[in-house]
Parts: structure tokens; sequence; C-alpha cells
């Protein structure tokens, strides 16, 4: 017990050090506030937009960089030599990650319904998809970490993969405006997803069980081909 | 008492042979060298031993446990510094301690390995702003935390430059003093040779040799020189004196300068013929057999090539 609490301890203060979590919390904060003054009352789709940007950069920059790095300089491998196995480690990360993420997302709630006159969500509705989204997101950040062999090139799989699936998300420009036939498979990428799920909620519809669905489905797949991959070393 | 028991230890990557059934013992206290050329197999023999590698064959104790099936129990009682492993660079030299500090039942206090590493001074710094010295000290500090009983070192001084490497000897000294049992793994000679209580040579997974520095020294059966110079250059010749002695191979001389060469331990019959002749001499010098002559000798290669 000891052991985890300085563990979450120090690890929670090396993420506060890391400039990749300060971004992920004021970017999409950033977004929110620049086009919240254009915004009319009961909007639903920027803070849509903003809470899946915040939850797309920590699952696929700074949980997939922070993993590859830790293997890169052999801090998982030099931990498998003393009594606490890096499994812990892991898990420390990724609860943290989680953290990181509820406050940005958080943090844009209480700016957007505080001061920018969005509609507060129905409380289960979020959270639900809220929850399915990260998973979704952040498994493809654990697939990342598996596959890229350190820190710099898990950093360029996520600018890779970021911007294709932001845009096919529906994040870059209205999904009206797109090719039809990307609008519909942006629906079904992990961004694309949360964020019509997110819309759907605001909207008052509450989530698509499509959506949900393949929401879940990159979940459970994603993380059962990254752990498949996944070397300590 | 023995503190780890390798014996026939073998291991192979890829149908590679690696380790060739390898056999060695280390006894409570010492310090023990396992040294040889890169792609020697090396790390893998320590890697086995500290339980992150499966041997293919052999068994291995460690404090009589085996590193592989009861690692949990053994780790506790283990203090390792790796080769190329670092820390996150933002993390401060107190936090790592006091991070691996907490993974052990019984550590030291990492105030005291601060202190006693010369580290007091860096405790608030961030790890990717210490010097390459530094860092090594940090990682013997961390090695050293759980209050280990054996300490694994790998190449502990690649990398750093002739003055720390040093300073990073007299560190080792000072473990080995505390009565923690050093392993050394090292492609460095002179390191071996300056710390080592024993040494394994391992040459293409095999091992070699096992025998302190010196005796892999004395047993080099090779031809070495002595110089000296005549403080009476109208003396008897040492020529007639030293020719007929059994372990000289050769004696020449130009003035009063004596150059005699031989095998074994030629110069304490040499001195003793020039001391029962009373022949005073000045500037004797024995030409240094390394170990590297040793190494050179048992592989028929260098080490350092």
């Amino acid at each position: 017990m000891k052991t985890l609490t300085k563990l979450t301890t120090v690890e929670t203060k090396l993420l506060v050090r890391e400039p990749g979590a300060v971004f992920s919390l004021l970017i999409p904060l950033f977004i929110l506030v620049v086009f919240g003054g254009s915004i009319t009352e009961g909007d639903t789709v920027l803070l849509p937009i903003a809470v899946t940007l915040a939850v797309g950069m920590v699952g696929l920059y700074l949980l997939p960089t922070t993993l590859a790095t830790y293997r890169e300089r052999g801090i998982l491998r030099r931990l498998s030599v003393t009594p606490v196995s890096p499994g812990n480690l892991l898990t420390v990360q990724l609860l943290l990650q989680l953290v990181l993420t509820v406050a940005a997302v958080s943090v844009l709630l209480a700016v957007g319904v505080g001061f920018l006159g969005a509609h507060t969500p129905r409380a289960p509705h979020f959270l639900m998809t809220c929850l399915f989204g990260t998973a979704a997101m952040f498994s493809v950040g654990l697939l990342i970490a598996a596959l890229a062999p350190n820190g710099r090139s898990a950093n360029g799989f996520g600018v890779l993969l970021f911007f294709p699936l932001a845009y096919l998300g529906g994040l870059m420009q209205p999904v009206e405006h797109m090719p039809d036939i990307l609008a519909l498979a942006g629906g079904y990428t992990p961004m694309g997803a949360l964020r019509q799920s997110l819309h759907n909620v605001w909207s008052g519809a509450g989530p698509t069980p499509l959506s949900l669905l393949t929401m879940a489905v990159y979940a459970v797949v994603i993380s059962l081909v990254a752990a498949r991959f996944f070397r300590w070393e | 008492m023995a503190i780890i028991e390798v014996h026939e230890l073998g291991k192979g990557y890829d149908g590679h042979t690696v380790l060739d059934r390898i056999s060695f013992s280390v006894a409570e206290g010492e310090v023990f060298g396992i040294l040889g050329p890169n792609g020697a197999g090396k790390t893998t023999a320590v890697e086995c031993v500290e339980g992150l590698r499966r041997p293919d064959s052999g068994t291995v104790r460690v404090l009589g446990l085996d590193p592989f099936r009861q690692g949990p129990e053994l780790r506790e009682h283990i203090g390792v510094q790796l080769q190329h492993t670092q820390l996150p660079e933002t993390i401060k030299a107190w936090e790592a301690l006091d991070l691996y500090a907490s993974f052990y039942d019984s550590p030291r206090d990492w105030r005291a390995l601060l202190e006693q590493w010369d580290l007091a001074d860096k405790r608030n710094t961030r790890f990717a702003k210490l010097s390459g010295g530094q860092k090594q000290r940090l990682f013997i500090a961390l090695a050293l935390v759980g209050n280990p009983k054996v300490t694994f070192l790998d190449e502990l001084t690649a990398g750093l430059d002739p003055q720390a490497r040093r300073a990073t000897w007299e560190l080792v000294k000072r473990i080995r003093a505390e009565g923690v049992t050093v392993v050394l793994v090292s492609h460095f000679m002179d390191e071996a040779e300056e710390l080592c209580d024993r040494v394994a040579v391992l040459d293409r997974g095999r091992i070699v040799a096992v025998d302190s520095p010196a005796g892999l020294i004395d047993g080099v059966d090779t031809e070495y020189r002595m110089t000296f110079r005549l403080m009476d250059a109208n003396g008897p010749d040492p020529g007639d004196l030293l020719g007929n002695l059994d372990e000289v191979a050769s004696v020449s001389r130009t003035g009063d300068l004596v150059v005699v060469s031989g095998r074994g331990d030629f110069a304490t019959a040499v001195t003793a013929c020039l001391a029962r002749e009373r022949v005073l001499v000045s500037d004797l010098r024995i030409d240094k057999r390394t170990l590297d002559d040793a190494f050179i000798a048992l592989t028929g290669r260098s080490l350092q090539a």
C-alpha cells in the first residue's frame, strides 16, 4: 500500500511536470473559449467538439507517449528487478491519465455551462458516453504504445492518427459540409462516435446504441490487440 | 558460503547459443567480475541470475532461491544497476530514492545514501540535469536503497571519462567494505583487475577461466621483460651471471642498461642472483603483465580490440 501511494504521488508529480498534460487541459479549453463567444445559447456542437478533443489528446498523445517513453528508457525493466511489478506502474499511469481526462472534461463542462450558456447534459447519458469514448480512445493509445519502439515515434503515430481521425470525426468542419461517404465513415471512428454521441446527449436524445456499440467494440478489440503486442522492453 | 550458484546454465535465442552451460559460484562478501568482450553473453548470464530471463537449461540459485520462480522473494534482497536504463527526465534525485525505498520491506535511509554518494546538494535536481557521474552515483544508490545482500552492476563505467571511472571504482570498493557482495559485469580489464576478488572470463558463451586477477595473470606463460641499470659498469657481466638461470630466456646489454626477458617468476630469480653476486643496480623495472595479457592468452585475442 505504501508503495502504491508513493508510486501514485511521484507519478502525479511527473505528470504535472509534463507539458503535454497541461496542453491537454488548455487547448480544448482555449478552443471552447475562443469559439464560445460566437455561439448561441443551448449550443449542441461546440462542447461535444471540445470534450472529444480533450479525450483524444490524452488518449492518442499523452498516454502512448508516456508509456512508450517508460519502456524506451528501461524504466519498466528496472522495476522488474525490484519487488514491485512494472504492471503497477502501468496501472497507476492509466488511472492518472483517466483522472486527467476527467479533470479536463470537468473544466470544459464548468466553463461551457457556467459561462457560455450551454445546457447541463443529462448526467447518466453524459457519463456513459464519456466512459465509452474514453475507453475507445485509450485503447487506441495503448495500441500505439504497444507498437511504437520509442516515445518519439509514439508521439508521431499519435499525430498521424489524430488529424485524420479529428477530420473524420467532424471536429475540423461540420459533418453536414463533409462528403456523405466520409461523414458516414466518420461515425464509425472513435472520435466521430464520441462527438456524435455527445451531440446527441446535448440535443436531449441521448447516445444512439450504434455509437455506443462502435466505441465499445473499439475499446474491447483494440485493447486486446494492444495487450497481444505489448512488450515490456 | 556461496551466495550465488550457477550450474550448467544454458541459454540461446533463435537457435543461436548465447550461453553454453556455464558454471560459477560467488562467495559472500566478494567482488566477482564477469569479464568478456561485447557479445560474449555477460549480460544474458547476469539477467538469468537476476531472474529477468529464464534459463533454457541448468540451475541458478541466488541466496538459495530460484531467481525465475521465486523472483518476488529474491528481489527483496538484491540490488541491480542495469545497462541502458534511465529514469524519467523530470524526476528529482530524492524522489527517485524515496520511491525506490518504498518498494522494499526494510530499506536503507535514502537521505543517508544521498549524503554518502555525494548527491546531497543535487537532491532537488531533475534526472535530466544530472551529469554522467551523478547519474551513475544515483543508480548505485538506487541499487543499494533496498539494503541488498548482493548487488549487480552492469557496465557501470561505460561512457564515463577516466576521472569519473576512477571515482566510480572507489564507490565499488565502498560497497564491498560495507559487506555487500558485488557482481560486476565489465569489458574493461583494468576495472576488473582493480576491483575484483575473482573474475570469470567469458568468451563466446563459455567460461574460459575463473580465478583471481593475479591468478589469471600468473597463469599466463608468456615472456616478459625487466630492465635495470648497472651501478658499476665495470663489474661482472650480467649476461654471464643471469644467462644460466633456467627462467631467463635472454639477456642484452647496451652500455649500463640491461634488458632481461623470461617466463614465470623469473624476476625473483634475477634479483636474488644479483643480490647474491652483490651486483648493485638502479632503475629496476618489471614490465607489468596485465589481465589483458591473460585474456589474450586465454582466448587468443585482445579484449579491447
